[in-house]
């Protein structure tokens, strides 16, 4: 229980210094703090992905449905998180750019990304059997990352972006307040955590529910 | 700054009440792994 009490503190905190300590950026003024949001939604996106293609991997490797349940769970996460980026995304956009919706490169990624993760869960709900769809849907997750550093980070270098210049200039210098950088951070820290409770609980019904469903077929057999 | 103080209000609930509603299912998870 400590560390959850922790990570209560540690966003509760990240979020008082977002709107009492950290300064605003004069072009966005207000609008400053949906980037404590934001970003480590983003990031975190991008973190469960990650993790849903490791785990992909692993069970190709290993035919551990332990693996498996790892793999859908944290897509699942991944699109939640992306959703995230996406709804605060779009409402600085409306405040920023007058529109909730521009077809900016990044927004486009993000909605390309919504689309290949959407198709993966569809995917784990459409193939009959449990090693068929574990395996299938591993080798889906392994091709659909690949995409994930393309759209995330280089589409929105290729083509002009209505948003700003990423984080760490061409000479890997950061163009932002040190004190927002750190907000920031530390938010992507307690998204970080976040995810991984979220990740623990759903992998827990993950399990009850394969235990549930074993045991309803052990005593159809009988 | 009211209206900054408000929102800031706003985002402290909304992750308090997040936090609560984890803890609950993180309990009702537990029943349900005992049964």
């Amino acid at each position: 229980m400590i560390w959850r009490v922790l990570l209560l503190v540690w966003i509760a905190a990240a979020i008082v210094a977002g709107f009492a300590w950290a300064p605003l950026v004069p072009v966005l003024q207000e609008t400053t703090r949906v980037f404590y949001f934001h970003f480590p939604s983003a990031l975190v996106t991008v973190i469960a992905l990650a993790w849903s293609m490791l785990h992909s991997v692993l069970y190709l490797a290993r035919r551990d449905l332990r693996h498996d349940d790892h793999a859908a769970v944290a897509a699942e996460l991944g699109l939640l998180f992306c959703i995230g980026a996406a709804v605060s995304g779009s409402m600085w956009a409306k405040a920023m750019w007058g529109a909730y919706w521009n077809w900016d490169p990044r927004e486009t990624s993000i909605f390309f990304l919504l689309l290949i993760y959407g198709a993966y869960l569809a995917l784990r709900t459409s193939v009959e059997g449990v090693e068929r769809r574990a395996r299938l849907s591993a080798i889906y997750s392994v091709a659909a990352f690949v995409t994930v550093p393309f759209l995330i980070f280089v589409v929105p270098r290729i083509y002009d972006s209505l948003h700003p210049d990423p984080l760490f200039n061409q000479r890997g210098k950061a163009d932002i307040d040190p004190r927002i950088m750190l907000v920031a951070f530390a938010m992507v820290v307690g998204f970080t955590g976040l995810f991984a409770w979220l990740l623990s609980l759903r992998l827990r019904l993950a399990r009850v529910e394969r235990r549930r469903l074993e045991a309803r077929t052990t005593g159809s057999d009988l | 700054m009211s209206g900054n103080l408000v929102v800031m209000g706003v985002a402290l609930l909304v992750w308090g009440l997040l936090f609560l509603f984890l803890v609950r299912l993180e309990r009702r998870m537990k029943e349900l792994e005992k049964r």
